[in-house]
């Protein structure tokens, strides 16, 4: 029963969101505001974590590819598709909702135990749609560039590994990576993050808009965004797995 | 003039307000005051449709409030301006930009003509050269005078104050009355403060509603007060040794 009542009141938040703002310019001044924070102060740890991620892959592969009837190139291929099906859309999405999360839900709390909610509500603005439309907006654009520069470092950082520690030989890497490439596989991985930039910032900011009380509970609902907007996005990573790829 | 009929609120079966009747009048000082906990934040709040009573209707100018829809209730309340407690200014934004942000969303005014609006509403408050600070560097009085002055950007018909003088030194405490005060007047606003500062309420208010635990338990202008032998009001409006004593020696 309470499940149905929190799905409810998203709905209902959602379709405030979901409406035409007052002022297009506005809006979009928003939507450069908010990919600025939720986008381009992202670059650095997708960046970071996908060539880190990317060389330990590549390592961990090549140590456990021990039999000689295994071609090396599997290597590259391995490390090609498990960024593009998995890592660069699913676990930096659960890396972004952590950090864009948290400070979605903080940022939304803490202006609705200070008033500044209501104050727009008030002035006649739809706080709802003002808040968190150019939030969803930024995500939906910033995200699918995150994905993609996740999944060509991840590989660049598998290539500068197998370059420094000669695990694979550079042509088996590159033959690997070019081997049995399937394009859908990219739209499927765009598609899966889109998704979960929906989820991540429509949940982080439903449970920074009903925040009430004081500023223990911005910390309770920043919590609770980052727990919920990973089980969501690994539940719809099921879903849309099964819908897509099967 | 805003009318409040037979308004009744309830929270988790504590009924906090019951059956409140009253109305407000323009170009007046209207004070609610009570005890913490009385209820009267949760009436300003049910008036302004923060709070959506179960019972009973709102008018302003005859207008029914609190059973429009949505889009209406946006409508009317272009037409009101509000000082919250803690100013609740936007931290992100500089003073220039807190005032100009009605201006931007609901006036086709050029920039010039928004600059030279939120200069005049800043000249008004008596605030000079801080159009680019943020809340966060500026002083509580200051803030509370930049609240007033983004409440009456866009020429407000109703004037809303939840404890304007919360955390401020009397002087500017008062600074801040006279500041409403006046807008009041010179607006013809139809002004309602909240307030439990019996200075505030003995420096300008034209009209007071005493709410005592949910009830609208006594009405009345500043001079009643001190002839009033409602035992709860007395309770509350002299609290204090000091102010006791002045009772006694203005009988």
């Amino acid at each position: 029963m309470k499940l149905l009542s929190v799905i409810g009141k998203y709905l209902v938040l959602m379709s405030a969101v979901f409406t035409k703002p007052v002022r297009a310019r506005i809006f979009i001044k928003r939507v450069f505001e908010e990919v600025e924070q939720i986008g381009m102060d992202s670059i650095w740890i997708v960046s970071i974590v996908s060539v880190f991620m990317g060389a330990v892959l590549t390592l961990q592969v090549a140590i456990n590819f021990t039999s000689p009837v295994i071609p090396q190139y599997l290597i590259g291929l391995s490390a090609r598709d498990t960024f593009i099906l998995e890592f660069s859309s699913t676990i930096i999405c659960l890396i972004l909702a952590g950090k864009v999360g948290s400070n979605i839900a903080s940022e939304i709390g803490t202006m609705r135990i200070t008033e500044q909610i209501d104050a727009l509500e008030i002035m006649g603005v739809n706080s709802a749609n003002y808040l968190i439309l150019p939030k969803i907006t930024a995500a939906l654009i910033s995200f699918p560039i995150l994905n993609l520069l996740s999944i060509i470092l991840g590989i660049l950082g598998g290539y500068l590994i197998a370059i420094a520690t000669d695990v694979v030989s550079i042509y088996d890497y590159i033959y690997g990576l070019n081997y049995m490439f399937v394009p859908f596989y990219v739209t499927y991985s765009l598609i899966k993050i889109c998704v979960f930039s929906i989820i991540i910032t429509s949940v982080s900011s439903f449970h920074g808009y009903y925040t009430f009380w004081g500023a223990l509970e911005v910390g309770k609902s920043s919590t609770k965004a980052v727990v919920y907007s990973i089980i969501l996005v690994l539940l719809f990573n099921l879903i849309l797995t099964q819908l897509l790829l099967t | 003039m805003i009318e409040v009929k037979n308004v009744n609120k309830s929270f988790d079966n504590q009924h906090v307000l019951k059956d409140i009747n009253a109305s407000f009048e323009p170009g007046k000082i209207n004070m609610i005051i009570g005890r913490s906990g009385s209820g009267k934040t949760v009436l300003l709040k049910s008036i302004i449709g923060l709070k959506i009573p179960e019972t009973g209707e709102i008018f302003f100018n005859g207008r029914e409030f609190i059973r429009a829809n949505i889009k209406f209730k946006r409508e009317i309340r272009k037409e009101l301006g509000m000082v919250f407690q803690g100013g609740a200014l936007f931290t992100s934004l500089t003073v220039e930009d807190n005032i100009m942000f009605p201006l931007n969303l609901f006036t086709n005014l050029t920039k010039k003509e928004k600059l030279s609006r939120v200069n005049f509403c800043l000249e008004r408050v008596n605030i000079q050269n801080a159009n680019k600070q943020f809340p966060s560097e500026i002083s509580g009085g200051m803030q509370k005078r930049v609240a007033i002055a983004r409440a009456i950007a866009l020429n407000p018909k109703y004037l809303f104050c939840d404890e304007p003088n919360s955390g401020l030194d009397p002087q500017t405490a008062i600074l801040i009355d006279q500041l409403i005060h006046n807008i009041t007047v010179e607006y013809n606003m139809t002004t309602i403060v909240n307030t439990h500062d019996m200075n505030s309420v003995m420096e300008i208010a034209d009209s007071i509603i005493f709410i005592y635990e949910g009830h609208k338990w006594w009405q009345g202008g500043r001079e009643d007060i001190f002839n009033s032998d409602n035992k709860e009001l007395n309770d509350f409006v002299f609290a204090s040794e000091l102010c006791k004593k002045i009772k006694k020696t203005n009988p």
